[in-house]
């Protein structure tokens, strides 16, 4: 009896399991593996492969590589023969025109890709196109230059053919340089320790999730949850649909009208300058007003949810110490201060707790708004995450040191809701309750 | 259903397919980054070409039909986060018209195929395109792209601000010669514009106008002030420290001087192009085709009485007056079938013809890739064309490296923090050297 009901309980857990690997796990998952990786644009996301480039020797004859084996891993030749002849045929070339280049030009050898291709553009039944000839021309070519090998072994195999005087340690160094994708290192991490901008992105961000909670989605939630509770039902209930349009807005339409209230030439610059009062571009004009416009913006997103969950806790005050309280002689600001704020330690603790959470991974609404700017004083650190890992100007993206940035607040997340499962005793909400009701 | 009937429609069904068969159908997309209305062509000509092949095809007896699809980019994040992303996952376009830059790290990705396997550089009209064109779209020894466009970045001087402070038509036409010669550097034209200020000719702050935001044009000043982006020998990036602080001192000095305000980088581009146009800054700085916004775009009618326009000046006697010209290219990318990326080059060649080309230079204010280009009636009969052209032999491209473009990002960073005022040039430097060791390891030299 026992198995089938936790098999049961199993059963009805699979949906939330399953979203929860697919979405939270896995993803946290490849986060970790990436940011131990140095994948970024140049490198790609899937498995490399091997290539040896013009660029790759430059380098490692700057760390070193002679002059001669340079030479000799570059080397490029052009040889006419009866085994190029047979690649050519095993690689689709047309016979006529395999044959004719085996007939034209047996036993010579050209020094230039050029050279050679323009010859055998001048016999009669080459191909017109460029790719056919191109590729007839590669059969007899010999080099390791500028072609990609799927296994370290073929790279290997054809340096070894053109290259044989090259000793087999350096051959081993310029193959395993040729990989072209990501490596395992922890290089992200040390990064983000020595960078000089880490501190200024902890300070933003500290500052910005601070000051949002603390005006916003706490203080500003907590009065509108009080007044709406003061307000007879019907106006209480169009005020806060009034407040409730921030959440509900698409969050690209909202920061457009956030744009036009402080955009130069909109209302708020046209409303200062005709009040003689300082008129320019608020949302990134200066660095106090970007700050203000980046955490109102944000606020008014944030207010409606502390409103809602206070609204629902403050229902829950047994409205008979209220009636007590004004018989009592109680104004409004003692039935504050003295009944509903002590009441509401909880569900202020819990706004605190769940709002920081989100607020420290939210990114959007900065970045449709002041960008991180001016300069990159409202740039918080999932906004650089981002950018790091997937937006820029340049486009060399940096998935790995991305990933690491995102990792930081994926564990400042687990520990912060550790702590605050801890902290509102998670277990006991769990536990039966003790009265039979 | 009888089997008469069903062998008859056998036989229609597969009649059917042999028709398809014979007749070739491709669907090629061509997507275009950093590309404003005036710069329809870059795409438009992809479609142009298609048209001019499948004629091609019919005249050989050949049924050909090439469905072109289009998109384009205003901005360069999205449509390189787009392509890069579209690219890992299998599902990008064929075609791409990117900056030369994109190629060392497009290429070593393997998002790219070399172009110069599908396409005779020496045939027309390839063979008309400038061999610096080549140089520039070539890396590792590989052509991988096909130059799509040329430009010079232009120092731009208010003609009545001049005035007002008293210069004669004379020294405002000698302005072009003794800015090239070095004799007129950065820190002449902050006076010139603070003058400007003073006498009331631009409101202040509205002195100089540097472009708004991040981008290659930033280069130039660091080449003003001797600055090399990267050793010709190794290849590697450069950092001199004594040129990026100069550099950076510089804007700061702008910033002192009240010629352009601390919080100016982010100002939005129409807004920028609006106040060029209504004549509100002194001196500002741009690219050759910004002139087609202008002119086409904003409707400015008098840009040559108003405007004088020259190389970006040295800044000290290290550097040298210069430009930097970014060319854009069409890249073939790995995507789809060796038959299709066969087609797109074909149309790529095709759009790279003089007469296609001069609809986007003309339309879009940029210079001839070719050197038949220039004899087109369209393009010769452009007074800005051949003006802005006699810019290109100081112009520079910046290098194919890899990191280039983290280079870019961050010396841009240092600047923004000079800029608004949170860091000292040389603390600014010091940070941009340790950011560039964490960056890019030993792609470095620092001087």
């Amino acid at each position: 009896m026992r198995t089938r009901t936790s098999l049961l309980g199993l059963a009805f857990l699979t949906p939330t399991l399953v979203l929860l690997i697919l979405f939270f796990i896995m993803p946290v998952v490849f986060t970790a593996y990436f940011s131990f990786t140095n994948m970024s644009t140049s490198t790609g996301i899937g498995r490399g492969e091997y290539m040896l480039t013009d660029t790759l020797l430059r380098r490692l004859k700057s760390e070193g590589l002679s002059q001669a084996d340079v030479d000799a891993v570059s080397r490029e030749t052009f040889t006419v023969d009866a085994a190029g002849h047979d690649t050519a045929i095993a690689a689709g070339v047309d016979k006529r025109f395999a044959d004719d280049i085996l007939d034209n030009f047996a036993g010579q050898s050209f020094s230039d890709a050029r050279d050679f291709e323009r010859a055998l553009r001048g016999l009669r039944s080459a191909p017109r196109s460029p790719r056919a000839v191109k590729e007839a021309a590669r059969a007899f070519t010999h080099s390791a230059l500028n072609t990609r090998y799927r296994t370290p072994d073929e790279l290997s195999a054809v340096l070894t053919a053109v290259a044989p005087e090259v000793e087999e340690e350096t051959r081993d160094l310029i193959v395993h340089r040729s990989y072209t994708g990501h490596v395992l290192t922890t290089d992200n991490f040390r990064k983000l320790a020595s960078a000089p901008d880490t501190l200024q992105l902890i300070g933003n961000t500290v500052l910005y999730v601070g000051l949002t909670l603390a005006f916003f989605n706490v203080s500003l939630g907590l009065f509108l949850a009080i007044l709406m509770f003061y307000l007879p039902k019907r106006a209480s209930g169009i005020f806060s649909a009034l407040w409730l349009l921030p959440r509900i807005t698409p969050m690209v339409l909202y920061a457009v009208l956030w744009k036009w209230f402080t955009w130069d030439s909109g209302f708020l610059p046209t409303l200062a300058a005709h009040l003689g009062l300082p008129s320019f571009n608020y949302m990134k004009g200066s660095i106090v007003t970007a700050w203000i416009t980046m955490i109102c913006s944000n606020g008014f997103v944030g207010a409606s949810f502390g409103m809602l969950l206070f609204s629902g806790a403050l229902r829950s005050i047994p409205i008979q110490q209220i009636w007590a309280s004004e018989v009592d002689g109680a104004n409004r600001w003692q039935q504050v201060r003295r009944i509903i704020l002590p009441q509401m330690r909880w569900p202020i603790l819990f706004v605190t707790s769940y709002q920081t959470l989100s607020l420290i991974a939210s990114y959007e609404l900065i970045w449709l708004t002041t960008n991180g700017g001016p300069g990159s004083s409202t740039t918080v650190w999932s906004l650089s995450a981002f950018k790091t890992a997937l937006f820029n100007y340049t486009g060399n993206l940096q998935y790995g040191l991305g990933a690491a940035m995102a990792l930081v607040l994926v564990v400042i997340g687990l520990v912060a809701s550790i702590f605050y499962l801890r902290l509102f005793k998670f277990n006991e909400l769990l536990t039966k309750p003790r009265i039979e009701f | 259903m009888t089997n008469t009937k069903l062998l008859a429609a056998a036989a229609v069904i597969l009649a059917g397919t042999t028709v398809t068969a014979a007749a070739e159908e491709y669907t090629i997309t061509v997507w275009a980054g950093g590309t404003n209305p005036t710069e329809n062509y870059r795409l438009d000509n992809i479609e142009l070409a298609a048209d001019l092949l499948e004629r091609e095809a019919a005249i050989n007896g050949e049924e050909l039909t090439i469905n072109i699809e289009k998109q384009s980019w205003s901005g360069w994040d999205d449509f390189r986060q787009a392509v890069t992303l579209a690219g890992e996952a299998g599902n990008g376009p064929n075609i791409l018209v990117a900056g030369h830059d994109d190629i060392p790290t497009w290429s070593k990705s393997g998002l790219l195929r070399p172009i110069g396997d599908y396409i005779y550089t020496d045939t027309y009209p390839l063979s008309q395109i400038y061999p610096n064109l080549w140089d520039v779209v070539t890396y590792n020894g590989q052509i991988w792209g096909v130059p799509q466009d040329a430009e010079a970045r232009v120092m731009y001087w208010s003609i009545p601000g001049l005035k007002a402070i008293g210069w004669s038509d004379a020294e405002i036409a000698d302005l072009p010669a003794k800015v090239k010669s070095g004799e007129f550097t950065l820190y002449d034209m902050l006076d010139a514009v603070k003058k400007m200020q003073d006498e009331g000719a631009v409101a202040a702050g509205d002195g100089f106008a540097p472009r708004p935001s991040n981008g290659g044009d930033y280069w130039q000043f660091y080449q003003s002030f001797g600055g090399e982006i990267a050793d010709e020998e190794s290849g590697k990036l450069v950092l001199d420290k004594q040129a990026m602080q100069d550099f950076y001192t510089f804007f700061a000095d702008a910033v002192d001087d009240g010629v352009v305000s601390s919080t100016y980088l982010g100002l939005p581009w129409d807004t920028w192009h609006g106040s060029v146009v209504e004549g509100k800054y002194g001196v500002w700085h741009g690219g050759s085709w910004h002139y087609a916004q202008w002119t086409r775009q904003n409707g400015m009618t008098d840009f040559f009485d108003k405007v004088q326009y020259t190389l970006i000046p040295a800044g000290n006697e290290n550097g040298r007056a210069n430009s930097i010209t970014h060319p854009l290219a069409y890249l073939l990318t790995a995507q789809g079938s060796e038959d299709e990326a066969e087609i797109a080059a074909e149309l790529i060649a095709r759009a790279s013809s003089p007469e296609l080309n001069a609809f986007h230079a003309v339309k879009s204010g940029h210079l001839a890739i070719g050197e038949d280009e220039v004899n087109v009636p369209l393009y010769a009969n452009d007074r800005w064309l051949s003006e802005a052209s006699a810019f290109l032999p100081d112009a520079n491209a910046t290098p194919n490296n890899v990191n280039v473009g983290i280079f870019q990002n961050d010396m841009f960073a240092g600047l923004e923090s000079v800029w608004t005022g949170t860091a000292t040039p040389e603390q600014a430097v010091n940070d941009l050297e340790a950011k560039l060791h964490a960056d890019v390891g030993d792609d470095l030299i620092v001087r």
